[in-house]
């Protein structure tokens, strides 16, 4: 099962590849006694009729898949915490995925391993542009894949070097905008 | 962002590049849907990329998709070859590493764990 934040994210994020997205943002901010989460894409978005049902259990619309629990298990994880969790079409195509999570809740999920486990799917997309943006009453931290291509010409995201330099970078946004938990 | 941090990650690799430089040999690709997650894939392709660069494989590309219907044996790691599409299932981080250094550098495919071989018509 999902257990931490960083999963739930992953899980959106590849909602969101395999929708063909190009530019994919993900957000996460505590403001107040809330943890918001959000991705946004640019997708091939989810027809009208079928977006009051991708937070059913039973339902996907992945052929052969028996299961497609992402979406159902964030509303769950959302609800069980004081909170809600909206799904989204966007003008002009996308999806946008949206949860708030009650910050201080007991059943509230830990953040996990949030850069071993977004750099990774972001380093191995070249074709898709990835922002991730951390907020919180008073800061706000931004990486974007894109600014760090043009750092790195033909250099990929996958180096060795470049991956922890991210990892790193990310670690250090957490701290900065109070998203860095002891749990 | 550390830029100047940034500039020198840049010169040592394009530097390395220049070095090896060459055509993909094997392409990797590890399957991670939302079962692929919970079961470890993170893990998996982290010990994946990080075996390929500590061993400073050039002529391999590691890239990531979706569920593909193999939920039950996630996670799935293929091995791309010209000639044949080699798939694992279940594949911890232990094996990853496994399946670098033997199938990918060595040229011997492991013999547990193996979904499926797809040869390659040329």
């Amino acid at each position: 099962m999902i257990a931490d934040l960083a999963m739930h994210l992953a899980d959106l994020v590849q909602n969101s590849l395999r929708a063909g997205a190009r530019s994919i943002g993900i957000s996460l901010a505590r403001r107040g006694d809330s943890l918001l989460l959000e991705v946004v894409d640019d997708g091939a978005g989810i027809p009208e009729d079928l977006l009051s049902r991708v937070t059913d259990p039973f339902f996907s619309t992945k052929p052969g898949a028996r299961v497609g629990l992402g979406l159902p298990l964030l509303v769950q994880t959302a609800e069980a915490t004081g909170g809600e969790c909206r799904v989204e079409g966007r003008e002009g195509g996308g999806t946008r995925v949206w949860a708030r999570l009650g910050w201080d809740h007991p059943d509230r999920p830990p953040l996990g391993d949030l850069p071993g486990t977004l750099v990774p799917l972001l380093a191995t997309h070249p074709e898709v542009e990835f922002t991730v943006e951390l907020r919180d009453d008073r800061a706000a931290w931004t990486l974007s894949t894109r600014e760090l291509r043009e750092h790195l010409g033909e250099v990929p995201l996958t180096h060795p070097d470049v991956l922890a330099f991210v990892e790193r970078e990310l670690e250090e946004g957490l701290a900065h905008v109070g998203l860095k938990e002891e749990r | 962002m550390k830029l100047e941090e940034l500039r020198k990650i840049r010169e040592r690799a394009e530097a390395d590049l220049r070095l090896r430089g060459g055509p993909t040999r094997v392409k990797i690709v590890v399957g991670m849907g939302t079962s692929g997650i919970a079961a470890g894939a993170r893990a998996t392709l982290r010990a994946i990329l990080d075996e390929v660069a500590r061993r400073n494989l050039r002529d391999v590309t590691v890239t990531q998709t979706g569920e593909k219907g193999l939920a039950a044996q996630e996670p799935i790691v293929e091995v791309h070859e010209p000639e044949r599409i080699t798939i694992y299932g279940e594949v911890d981080e232990a094996l990853a590493r496994r399946i670098v250094a033997e199938h990918v550098v060595n040229g011997r495919p492991l013999a547990e764990r193996v979904v499926a071989v797809r040869e390659v018509k040329g």
